[in-house]
């Protein structure tokens, strides 16, 4: 399919298919992050006690890594269902910014595309394709590079899982696989704190955390990431009317 | 019970994703949500990561200097700082970890 040998800054009208692969090709470096993430979350259903089918499922219902290790952890301390789905909808919440960020190129497609290019809107899709669809000249197939970042994602989530799903049981505990999560978290955490907002957010957020710990139901993290978004948004609001009256 | 919680997070997730696509909805969200949904990465992870952290898997204790996994972190965040690759900074952690749970 990607024969067209085009150059993409003297054209801007690249076929589907070169559109599609430019996005599965941009995409390729974020999986070898993706990719263990999602064995570490095939490994850790398995361990918090769901079927293979619910872990492997899981991945495809709600596709969202984070979100997806948080219903695990909590379902397997026994947390009310309630703040089990309270917890991973606070999480998940964030995409309504990638949605509304990414609309202007979408909104004039059909429904069923709009449908689906939504469902693949993940953190890593949007990441690479918001690049292409902002700095790069407008052409009528440009949402098939959302499709090819967001389908490489999507099947190697899956493949991810699956594997990880297969090998947990016979990776040692020793090995303290668990630990990968906090790792993951810290490498998509870490490079992004850069003002002082963000620091009031994971102080606050991690303070929360660890004090609320006898919380019942794990309730702790739902109320951290609430304190931490609004402590976070505090310090921007004030530092915003400092900018404004200095 | 677990199947219905997940089809409805799910319907959720799906919801968040699609909600500014749809034609019903022709704003962009007002400025201050914009503001504060732009925290929920960092204090949702930052939630998750500190007890990860602190807290012993053993007895539910919060655990500071006799804790290799407090280590393994600190030295996971320098190779988050630098080299900015979430493969890097995973391998950093988890051979700290292996060392020093080997070593303490």
């Amino acid at each position: 399919m990607p024969k067209a040998q085009n150059n993409p800054t003297a054209s801007q009208n690249l076929s589907a298919g070169s559109e599609f692969w430019a996005g599965v090709r941009e995409e390729v470096p974020l999986i070898f992050g993706v990719a263990p993430f999602g064995l570490v979350f095939g490994v850790l259903g398995i361990e918090s006690g769901l079927s293979p089918w619910q872990t492997i499922l899981m991945s495809s219902i709600l596709f969202g890594g984070a979100s997806q290790i948080v219903f695990a952890q909590l379902w397997a301390a026994g947390v009310p269902a309630l703040i089990v789905g309270g917890s991973v909808c606070v999480i998940n919440l964030r995409h309504v910014l990638y949605s509304a960020s990414i609309a202007a190129y979408l909104r004039h497609l059909p429904l069923r595309w709009r449908i689906l290019l939504g469902y693949l809107l993940t953190d890593e899709a949007y990441a690479i394709s918001i690049r292409r669809l902002q700095h790069e000249p407008p052409g009528p197939n440009q949402h098939f590079h959302l499709l090819g970042s967001g389908m490489l994602l999507w099947v190697s989530w899956q493949f991810a899982t699956i594997f990880g799903v297969l090998v947990g049981g016979t990776i040692p505990d020793s090995w303290s696989l668990s630990f990968a999560i906090p790792l993951t978290f810290i490498a998509v955490v870490a490079p992004i704190l850069k003002t002082r907002a963000d620091l009031a957010a994971v102080i606050t957020a991690g303070t929360i955390a660890i004090i609320g710990q006898p919380l019942p139901w794990n309730s702790w993290l739902i109320i951290a990431a609430i304190g931490g978004i609004l402590a976070g948004w505090l310090v921007s609001r004030l530092n915003h009317q400092a900018g404004a009256t200095s | 019970m677990i199947w219905f919680i997940m089809i409805a997070t799910g319907l959720f997730t799906f919801a968040t994703r699609f909600i500014m696509l749809s034609n019903g909805i022709s704003n962009r969200p007002p400025l201050w949500l914009v503001d504060a949904l732009g925290f929920v990465p960092i204090a949702v992870l930052t939630a998750i990561i500190v007890p990860a952290i602190l807290v012993d898997p053993a007895d539910q204790t919060i655990a500071l200097w006799d804790n290799p996994r407090l280590f393994a972190a600190a030295l996971a965040i320098i190779a988050a700082l630098v080299t900015r690759q979430m493969i890097t900074t995973i391998g950093v952690g988890l051979v700290a970890l292996w060392i020093l749970q080997w070593a303490m």
